[in-house]
């Protein structure tokens, strides 16, 4: 009898052993090999924050601080562009609309090098941008657009604009669009419909698309490396320099943990500031 | 007004997003390598990806990985559901599920590194298929089992009440009104780990290469008409999937 109540159990395990084994003991390793002190040959010598004090140092706060701003400023962008698309998507493109998603998701399910790679024949010296900015008389002289933050920039925003959009789309494609109409016909003005029936009713998506932009930003260290050339250290290239080098894992370990934690608190208030701003209130329109 | 202003905004958005890939596509046709303007069209870039062996060597790498990891964390997913079936509790181990997305990829990255290092765990295909797994799971997980929790409860009971089994009514009922939603999943995991760089790039160890790590290798070594080629072969391939993905018409989300 024992057997027979077990056996789901059994099937149903293997998929949350799977996830602490792979997912939650390595998480945990990281966070305990920042503590513990060794010697040379490896003998425990205790636990110690040396370590993490090693990074309480204004250059490493300069690290925290432009993949903060990255990452910020990248959300914010793909959600101002996000929102009109994704609504144009879900209430005006009625035709157009499957083609539309299509051609969003097609490039979201292409290697992403690929798209690095492509970025640099527009921004190259001899590039497509720079080709088409002098045939229009914009500029006389080439611009170089490459391995400036400005390029990461474009990037950034590039890849991880489908991260926004969807989440906004599915959110407005479940929005009813009668409470629009009956929002009007109540009196209110566009902004007043927008301010206080959109924007409330689809917080999740946009709260999702925020996070998932906005989260992997902020450890994003490939298209800092490729399209700005290194110049500036983001937290990610850093944990890719300190793990990836020689004899430097702990420390790196260290610094991981520091930046998920600071990664972590940022995107709880993120969270909690869009419920807040997007709540509906009386006094302002 | 404010029609012909959205318009124009998702125009650029567009262009935004295809102008790149149309100048990486006509330059796969470019008889000379880029800086060189429009010299005439060529398929020799074409012939050289066919002729390259160490990339068809990576792009089966990757195949192997997506397959396998897409299948174990279908499998184990499936499973779950099946626990779920027979009265297990699912719901209460979902939230271990949903840390998948939120913590960044670099960290999970680079703790499954210091992991196999712990244990001399060589890097190779197994430990990509076993990072990329981890991956799948994130995904799998909380999909498969929020559109079981949306299956018609009644369906379930009027198979017990006329008398099947609840493993009868597991394989007759709830699987097959689960398969587009497992079929999208797969899809979906199975492209994300094709195309999948960071967790790769940490677990790959320096003996195997990806696609994606290939791709990185070529970018690093400059420009050459070859990779445009690729991508080519690479977005063609990804429409494809995207269109059976859309064809199965679920309510999957794809984010």
């Amino acid at each position: 009898m024992k057997s027979k109540t077990t056996l789901p159990f059994m099937i149903g395990i293997p998929a949350l052993i799977w996830q602490a084994l792979f997912f939650y003991i390595p998480l945990l390793i990281t966070f305990f090999s920042s503590l513990l002190h060794f010697t040379e040959e490896g003998l425990f010598l205790g636990f110690t924050l040396e370590k993490m004090a090693l990074f309480i140092n204004p250059i490493y706060e300069k690290v925290w601080f432009s993949s903060f701003c990255l990452a910020l400023s990248n959300a914010l962008i793909c959600l101002i562009i996000a929102y009109p698309l994704a609504y144009f998507l879900a209430f005006t493109g009625k035709r157009f609309k499957n083609i539309l998603l299509f051609l969003l998701i097609v490039p979201f399910w292409t290697n992403f090098l690929l798209h690095v790679y492509a970025w640099f024949f527009v921004l190259e010296k001899e590039g497509f941008l720079n080709i088409f900015l002098k045939s229009i008389g914009a500029i006389n002289e080439p611009i170089h657009f490459l391995n400036s933050l400005f390029s990461i920039m474009v990037m950034m925003v590039y890849y991880y604009l489908p991260f926004m959009v969807l989440p906004i789309y599915f959110a407005l494609e479940r929005f009813d669009h009668r409470l629009i109409e009956a929002s009007h016909d109540l009196g209110a003005r566009p902004l007043q419909t927008f301010r206080r029936i959109m924007l409330p009713l689809t917080l999740n998506g946009v709260r999702a698309g925020f996070l998932l932009v906005y989260i992997p930003s902020f450890a994003e260290f490939v298209i800092p490396e490729l399209m700005g050339g290194d110049k500036q250290m983001f937290m990610g290239s850093v944990v890719s320099h300190y793990i990836l080098g020689e004899k430097t894992a702990s420390l790196g370990a260290a610094f991981t943990v520091i930046s998920s934690l600071i990664l972590l608190i940022s995107a709880l208030f993120f969270y909690w500031l869009l419920g807040y701003l997007f709540k509906p209130r009386k006094s302002n329109a | 007004m404010l029609k012909i202003s959205g318009l124009l905004m998702v125009a650029s958005t567009y262009l935004f997003l295809y102008v790149p890939i149309v100048v990486l596509l006509v330059f796969s046709f470019n008889l000379e390598a880029f800086p060189s303007p429009w010299k005439g069209f060529t398929l020799k870039w074409y012939y050289e990806l066919m002729h390259a062996p160490y990339l068809w060597k990576a792009f089966g790498n990757s195949l192997i990985v997506a397959s396998f990891s897409t299948a174990i964390s279908l499998t184990s997913g499936i499973s779950l559901i099946f626990y779920a079936t027979q009265g297990g509790r699912v719901g209460k181990f979902l939230a271990l599920f949903y840390a998948n997305l939120v913590i960044p990829e670099t960290i999970l990255a680079v703790s499954l590194l210091g992991f196999f290092s712990l244990f001399s765990i060589p890097l190779g295909l197994t430990t990509l298929v076993l990072a990329h797994t981890v991956l799948g799971l994130g995904f799998v997980v909380p999909i498969l089992y929020a559109r079981f929790v949306e299956l018609d409860p009644k369906l379930t009971e009027a198979s017990l009440v006329l008398g099947a089994t609840s493993i009868q009514t597991f394989f007759k009922i709830i699987l097959p009104m689960l398969l587009p939603t497992i079929v999208t999943t797969g899809l979906l995991v199975f492209i994300i780990s094709f195309d999948d760089f960071v967790l790769s790039y940490f677990t790959a160890g320096s003996s195997t290469q990806t696609l994606s790590l290939y791709i990185l290798s070529m970018i690093r070594s400059g420009v050459s008409p070859m990779v445009n080629a690729l991508s080519a072969v690479l977005l063609f391939l990804s429409s494809l999937l995207v269109l059976i993905y859309f064809s199965l018409k679920t309510r999957t989300r794809i984010v």
